[in-house]
């Protein structure tokens, strides 16, 4: 319909979408418009037929066959509105479910991307409402002709009874359109005031919802509740102008069309005293005025699918985003080996991640530091294809992060992150997330590694608790997602900060247990803990984008501005030292050559810790 | 109507409260029954006066008439939207404050959409069903009355099938509510689905799990198309009762009009009645029908929904705590190994006591002042078959001890916390707090609980601080607090005492110490700092704890967030989840593993 449509890639994917949804429901749409105009014509019909029967029975004339024809058309009506309201129903709620199918497919397909450029919460009500006003449009286009023709048959009856009449319709119609036109305009004033006054109570309620404990703890609930409700009484003032303003409206509305059909009255009870129309002939333009005012209606209805329009077209904005497109390269055996090669990433502009190699070879660790901003979380969701760089490969064991299918990918990476999103409806289901198959031994031992097993029994229903329903600090859901990432496996194993939130002695046991034997034979992980970088074979120091050094934590330490990138993490840093004083626990492992590697750090850094004495403010470390 | 019980009787309570606001609204309704009246009444007299008899002056006459009829209603319309205000904004009042009053309680986030998104729909479809309901009344007592003055007869054509009508539509009125609330149910189902899984994208792909989301997001939209589609078979049973109760009458009209008309009925009346039952009776008949259709059911579900019993505190309330004397001096093998100490001495001194013995208690007391905390046997599960997060716990804290509670995440130091402050129950096992039981008044007077986040509210900064002072507190008083704790400089940048804060432009840290000096500044003994200091730096932190530590006669219980805490406190409790560990600093780097643990990760130099 519109003719910019084309260079509007949103708008012809709406188009498409909608034509496409349309043909799902084909038959029913075709179906819906035939009835629809029949039940229109049959509508127009009535008032003649009730006209003649009218006259004939005042002229005592047999007319039989006239009432029996109301009552078939009366008949008929009723059967064509509840066919209507049927269709109407069905090519409605298939249209939206089908809508929401499709994108729902399409989001997930598209993946994290989508969430970035729309933001969750605006998904959401693309998905929900956008989709259920979108799905209205086939079947209000299908009873569009009808609609129209109502309006116009009624002039056009009208004009066929006697031209004045439907002159003294047209004439007044405009003052009809001037009258409704104001309506809309000094509502917004009001509900914007109205608004203002609900968003302070809500902004004020937010406060005191996040300040539960400190309430139910003082006990002070009642104050509480009378602070937030002070803007109560300006909600109740502006409410009540909002009634009345709209009250004007409605009263505006509901006297144009009586009075407009009262001027045709007026016009064929002239023409009646003249003897130019009949009583049955008065009776029906009184009908037809009625008919006629309906275009009111009919620009409700337009005015619904212009909504309807826009609604498609911030679905089709979802679809302009490509889904992602998986290879067919199966991936062969191997130990795990990540490579990046000449690894270039923009995002809104910035080129974050510039020219980045690294090779991390099969069953080693390589830990990413650097300042916040410096590229590491982009860098890890490049590494297990949560995202494709602009320019340069990631390749796993050779092959291309691209060219590998859904599954091979999926199932040899596995990711945990610093604020994991738990779906899934059970705790243990959230665990065993993506797995063909899930076996509640497999969900508990993966959180026995995680250290969630403890917690996790604790809750209501243990693993069987909902999700939504558990209560829960950011360690603990952190602890949830690494029993994902561990009940997952995989060849290669992302931690994306997700060990952050975790004290210090559980990081501990954890990363003991990852390091040890634990699952995912090659690891790389976001660290902004020394102690945490202290444990990786590598660590890749990233800044500004770019590969700074690749070293072992010990030696990169020397650097006094690698150092600075830990200091300048939230809260107190981690020095290595920590590390090394918390090393004499003896671990799981035993005489790997990791092990060996690490205990030389040990050796170092203790002695540094010795240097550094008590005067350190980093002696005292987040828990 | 509705099939909760209580509901039809509340709102009728609160109509009856409002019987000037229903007076009102019916005396401008009546505008609206004229207006009814004469758009029959009117026209008919026209024909029959005026242009049947060749006197078109009289039937114009007779139109203005009724033209004059339709302003004046109009008027009536636009009052009554005045007095249907009258009574939707108190309804409105009222759900907004029980919201929060409710979200205020429970602390639950998913009252900020109650507000914004429940009530108002409750207020849009209570308003609807005033009008329409209203208007059906008002219209049909107009147009009966109208054909009753036009020619009685007629009533007897037009009568009957609009109570069938009608009886048919109150017949289906209740399955329809329920299909429409099953459509609502599986709405609300859908919406919340896509709002976890939309959030959850990048988990998803990592997982590789697109398709198995993808079918449950499918049943989803598989059930609200379901319900879809019933709710709108069941919209034939509406067309039939407009049908019957609309419709016919005009094919009746017809078919008695030799009848009518010998029984007589006037030309003009017949008109008038076919008026009556297309232009007044059908449509608001139908507007009846869609609107109790459809925000009838609406309303339901949402109202049930905002005046259905707190539910939020389920895990705050476990199972109902025994009393029962519990043999304390038993002391079990998972017991915490108790190191010596005046601690110790104090529980085995009040070890004999039983739990519920007031009266013993009391006699205890005029001996010696009642330690500041003691806990006999506590034990806490947040279900009947979950694992207890603390075990069988014995703590005796005299008054002015100093104890720090330390142990990695989710051991159950702030449940603790939360056990003695009395928000949470002990499954078995008492809890006293200077003598008094827990829960209770008494004992909630003399604690004071700063959890890790802390509340800050838009308000002046000596409100925030006066917070917990039932009167005014001197601002000498509250400078000399805000010098104690550390918030002298924050104070000063803010503008001082009477400059209003706004949570949001304060750091997580600046809020802490808000909460701390309030908390300095409420009068009870025991204070309970639940990492409470975990946003501010080390010295600061020191500063607030020694401030505490100082109060004359204050205990101070503090959730450790670094080593230096426990080592200023001096009494340790080590959690970690099984069994609990308690003594001095030094003697548990002797003793304890875990400690020792805990120190080393904290602290290398101090480790050794």
């Amino acid at each position: 319909m519109t003719p910019r449509g084309d260079d509007d890639p949103a708008a012809g994917h709406a188009r498409t979408l909608l034509r496409t949804a349309t043909g799902y429901s084909g038959s029913r749409c075709v179906a819906l418009c035939l009835v629809s105009i029949a039940a229109t014509g049959g509508g127009l019909l009535l008032p003649v037929v009730l006209g003649r029967a009218l006259d004939l029975l005042l002229a005592h004339a047999p007319a039989t066959r006239w009432v029996l024809g109301c009552a078939g058309l009366v008949l008929l009506l009723g059967l064509l509105d509840a066919a209507q309201t049927v269709l109407t129903g069905t090519v409605d709620a298939r249209t939206t479910a089908w809508l929401r199918r499709r994108l729902t497919g399409h989001v997930l397909g598209v993946g994290p991307r989508a969430a970035d450029r729309f933001g969750s919460g605006d998904l959401v009500a693309r998905l929900v409402g956008n989709a259920a006003e979108a799905g209205t449009t086939p079947g209000a286009r299908a009873a569009l002709p009808a609609a129209l023709a109502g309006p116009v048959g009624g002039v056009v009856a009208l004009a066929l009874i006697d031209w004045w009449l439907a002159a003294v319709f047209l004439a007044g119609a405009p003052v009809l359109a001037l009258l409704l036109r104001a309506v809309s305009r000094d509502t917004s004033e009001t509900a914007s005031r109205y608004q203002q006054a609900q968003g302070r109570i809500a902004a004020a309620l937010a406060e005191a919802v996040e300040g539960v404990r400190t309430v139910r703890a003082a006990g002070t609930e009642r104050r509480e509740t009378a602070r937030v409700l002070r803007p109560l009484p300006d909600l109740s003032r502006a409410g009540h102008r909002m009634w009345r303003v709209q009250g004007r409206a409605a009263a505006r509305a509901v006297a144009v069309a009586p009075l407009l059909q009262l001027a045709v009255v007026a016009v064929a009870g002239v023409l009646l005293s003249r003897d130019r129309l009949s009583v049955g002939e008065v009776l029906a333009a009184s009908r037809y005025a009625v008919l006629a005012t309906g275009v009111g209606v009919l620009v409700g209805q337009l005015a619904g699918l212009a909504r309807a329009r826009a609604a498609a077209r911030r679905l089709g904005e979802v679809e302009t985003e490509p889904a992602t497109v998986y290879g067919a390269r199966r991936l062969p055996d191997g130990p795990g080996r990540l490579e990046l090669r000449g690894v270039t990433a923009r995002r809104g502009g910035r080129t974050v991640l510039d020219g980045v190699n690294l090779d991390v070879p099969g069953g080693t660790t390589l830990a990413v530091v650097g300042r916040s901003g410096s590229g590491k979380s982009l860098l890890a969701a490049l590494a297990g294809r949560l995202a494709d760089p602009d320019d340069g490969e990631v390749l796993l064991d050779g092959v291309p992060l691209r060219e590998l299918p859904h599954d091979d990918l999926r199932g040899a990476v596995g990711y945990a992150f610093a604020r994991p999103a738990l779906l899934g409806g059970t705790v243990g289901q959230a665990i065993g997330l993506g797995l063909p198959s899930s076996s509640p031994g497999r969900i508990r031992e993966a959180a026995r590694t995680a250290l969630a097993d403890d917690f996790v029994r604790r809750l209501p229903d243990g693993y069987g608790t909902a999700v939504a329903d558990a209560p829960r600090s950011g360690g603990e859901s952190q602890r949830l997602g690494l029993a994902r990432a561990f009940a997952h496996g995989g060849r290669l194993l992302i931690l994306d900060d997700a060990l952050s939130s975790l004290d210090t002695v559980t990081e501990r046991h954890i990363t003991d247990a990852l390091f040890g034997d634990g699952p995912g034979s090659t690891r790389l992980l976001v660290a902004h803990r020394g102690a945490t970088a202290a444990c990786a074979d590598a660590v890749a120091w990233l800044d500004d984008g770019r590969v700074r050094a690749v070293g072992r934590h010990e030696e990169l330490w020397r650097l006094p501005e690698y150092r600075a990138v830990f200091a300048d993490a939230a809260g107190p840093a981690a020095s290595p030292a920590r590390q090394g004083a918390s090393q004499p626990v003896p671990g799981p492992r035993s005489g790997d050559e990791q092990g060996e590697g690490r205990n030389g750090v040990n050796g170092q850094t203790r002695t540094g810790a010795a240097d550094r004495g008590g005067t350190s403010k980093d002696k005292d470390a987040t828990a | 109507m509705t099939s909760s019980t209580g509901l039809p009787a509340r709102g009728l309570r609160f109509l009856l409260a409002r019987r000037r606001v229903l007076l009102r609204l019916a005396v401008w309704s009546v505008l609206e029954t004229g207006q009814t009246f004469l758009i029959g009444y009117g026209p008919a007299r026209a024909l029959d006066e005026g242009f049947l008899h060749g006197r078109a002056d009289v039937g114009l006459v007779w139109l203005a008439v009724t033209g004059l009829g339709v302003l004046l209603g109009a008027y009536g319309t636009a009052r009554v939207y005045a007095a249907v205000a009258d009574l939707v904004e108190p309804l409105r009042d009222r759900l907004v404050e029980r919201v929060v009053s409710r979200g205020v309680r429970s602390g639950d986030a998913g009252s900020l959409s109650g507000l914004t998104q429940q009530v108002e729909i409750a207020r849009d479809t209570f308003a609807g069903l005033v009008m329409v309901s209203r208007s059906f009344v008002f219209t049909s007592v107009g147009a009966l009355a109208g054909l009753f003055a036009l020619a009685p007869p007629l009533l007897l054509v037009v009568g009957p099938p609009l109570a069938v009508g009608m009886a048919l539509f109150a017949t289906t009125l209740r399955p329809l509510a329920r299909r429409q609330e099953t459509f609502l149910v599986a709405d609300e189902a859908l919406a919340g689905d896509l709002g976890t899984v939309c959030p959850g994208l990048r988990d998803i792909t990592a997982t590789g799990a697109e398709a198995q989301i993808a079918a449950g997001t499918g049943e989803r939209v598989e059930a609200e198309l379901r319900a879809a589609r019933a709710l709108a078979h069941w919209g034939v049973l509406r067309v039939a009762s407009l049908t019957i109760g609309g419709q016919l009458p005009i094919v009746l009209l017809l078919a008695a009009a030799p009848w009518l008309l010998s029984h007589g009925v006037t030309t003009g009346a017949l008109v008038g009645a076919l008026a009556y039952v297309t232009q007044s009776l059908l449509p608001a008949l139908r507007n009846l029908i869609h609107g109790l259709g459809t925000s009838g059911s609406r309303l339901t579900v949402v109202l049930r929904r905002l005046a259905r019993p707190d539910t939020a505190d389920d895990t705050a309330t476990p199972p109902p705590p025994a009393t029962s004397p519990h043999p304390t001096s038993t002391a079990t093998a998972d017991r915490p190994q108790r190191a010596g100490g005046p601690a110790a001495a104090d529980h085995t001194a009040n070890d004999g006591r039983g739990a519920p013995a007031p009266s013993l208690s009391r006699s205890h007391t005029a001996a010696k002042p009642p330690p500041a905390v003691s806990l006999t046997s506590v034990t806490f599960a947040y279900g009947p078959a979950s694992a207890p997060v603390v075990h069988d716990l014995d703590l005796v804290l005299p008054p002015g001890a100093h104890l720090a509670v330390v142990g990695p995440s989710g051991t159950g130091k702030s449940t603790l916390t939360a056990l003695v402050a009395g928000l949470l129950t002990p499954s078995r096992g008492t809890v006293r707090v200077g003598g008094h039981p827990v829960p209770g008044p008494a004992a909630a007077a003399a604690r004071v609980l700063i959890p890790q986040e802390a509340y800050v509210f838009g308000g002046t900064l000596a409100e925030n601080l006066a917070y917990l002072r039932p009167d005014p507190v001197p601002e000498e008083e509250l400078l000399a607090a805000a010098e104690a704790v550390g918030l002298a400089p924050l104070a000063d940048r803010l503008g001082g005492l009477d400059a209003r804060v706004e949570p949001p432009a304060l750091s997580a840290g600046e809020r802490q110490l808000v909460a701390l000096t309030r908390a300095y500044l409420s009068y009870a003994p025991l204070a309970l700092l639940d990492e409470a200091t975990c946003h501010l730096d080390p010295e600061t932190e020191e500063r607030a704890e020694r401030a505490f530590a100082a109060r004359p006669g204050g205990t101070l219980v503090v959730v450790a967030h670094r080593i230096s805490s426990a080592r200023r406190a001096g009494r340790v409790l080590v959690m970690d989840g099984r069994s609990t560990a308690y003594g001095g600093h030094e003697e548990l780097l002797r003793s304890c593993a875990l400690y020792r643990d805990l120190v080393g990760s904290w602290s290398p130099a101090l480790a050794r």
